[in-house]
């Protein structure tokens, strides 16, 4: 999984009949710039079935991990590759050798 | 899954069997400085983006926003599902999978809010 910050959303009507229904948002990669955690530029798009918003910093799961959110167990023809799997409230990072909490706005 | 821009088509003569009938797209995808390029700390290296050549069963075409899915859901895309509990084999690892109407973005002012 990956963390990022949900930064817009997309909408399409022409798309494939399995993902009918399904909300998508723009997702922008955290990564960690020294002590903060900074968008690396690259941006995906992942299903969202737990009311993710803009600004909302999320942890993406990718691939079957993914299909797991939406159709455990039998998920074979579930298409998604990404999918919104938790919400950030804090995350807990190693800073001179002692666990500091840094909350999500 | 990625948002991109088709910037071509790709042709082939000589193709694995399976992929007969497929159309076969060039997408650019988008990065955080065409989208909101004020939630960039600091600026990344430009780099060429890479085009991904994805397989299109819903007639995308040149100068569209399309999504594009990856590996195991990328040949569910293009699969009708397949009797005796086959699974979809085709081999491609990108598909189309939607093509976007509208995107909407933070806006700067929205992100001081």
């Amino acid at each position: 999984m990956m963390l990022g910050r949900v930064v817009g959303e997309v909408w399409a009507t022409r798309k494939n009949p399995r993902i009918e229904g399904r909300k998508a948002l723009l997702v922008a990669v955290l990564g960690q710039d020294g002590e903060k955690r900074t968008p690396t530029g690259e941006v995906v798009v992942a299903f969202d079935s737990i009311g993710a918003r803009i600004g909302h910093t999320v942890a993406v799961a990718w691939g079957s991990g993914a299909r797991a959110v939406f159709a455990a167990p039998d998920n074979r023809w579930t298409l998604v590759d990404a999918a919104v799997a938790r919400i950030v409230d804090a995350v807990l990072v190693e800073k001179d050798g002692k666990e500091v909490e840094e909350r999500e706005d | 899954m990625f948002m991109g821009k088709v910037v071509g088509t790709v042709w082939s003569t000589v193709k694995w069997e399976g992929l007969h009938g497929l159309k076969f797209l060039v997408v650019r995808p988008y990065h955080l400085a065409d989208l909101a390029p004020h939630l960039l700390v600091r600026p990344t290296p430009y780099t060429m983006y890479d085009g991904v050549v994805a397989a299109d069963v819903l007639g995308a075409g040149p100068g569209e926003d399309v999504i594009v899915a990856y590996g195991h859901s990328a040949r569910v895309a293009v699969e009708p599902e397949l009797p005796d509990g086959k699974l979809p084999s085709r081999p491609i690892d990108a598909a189309v999978v939607a093509i976007v109407d509208h995107y909407h973005v933070e806006s700067a002012a929205q992100d001081e809010a």
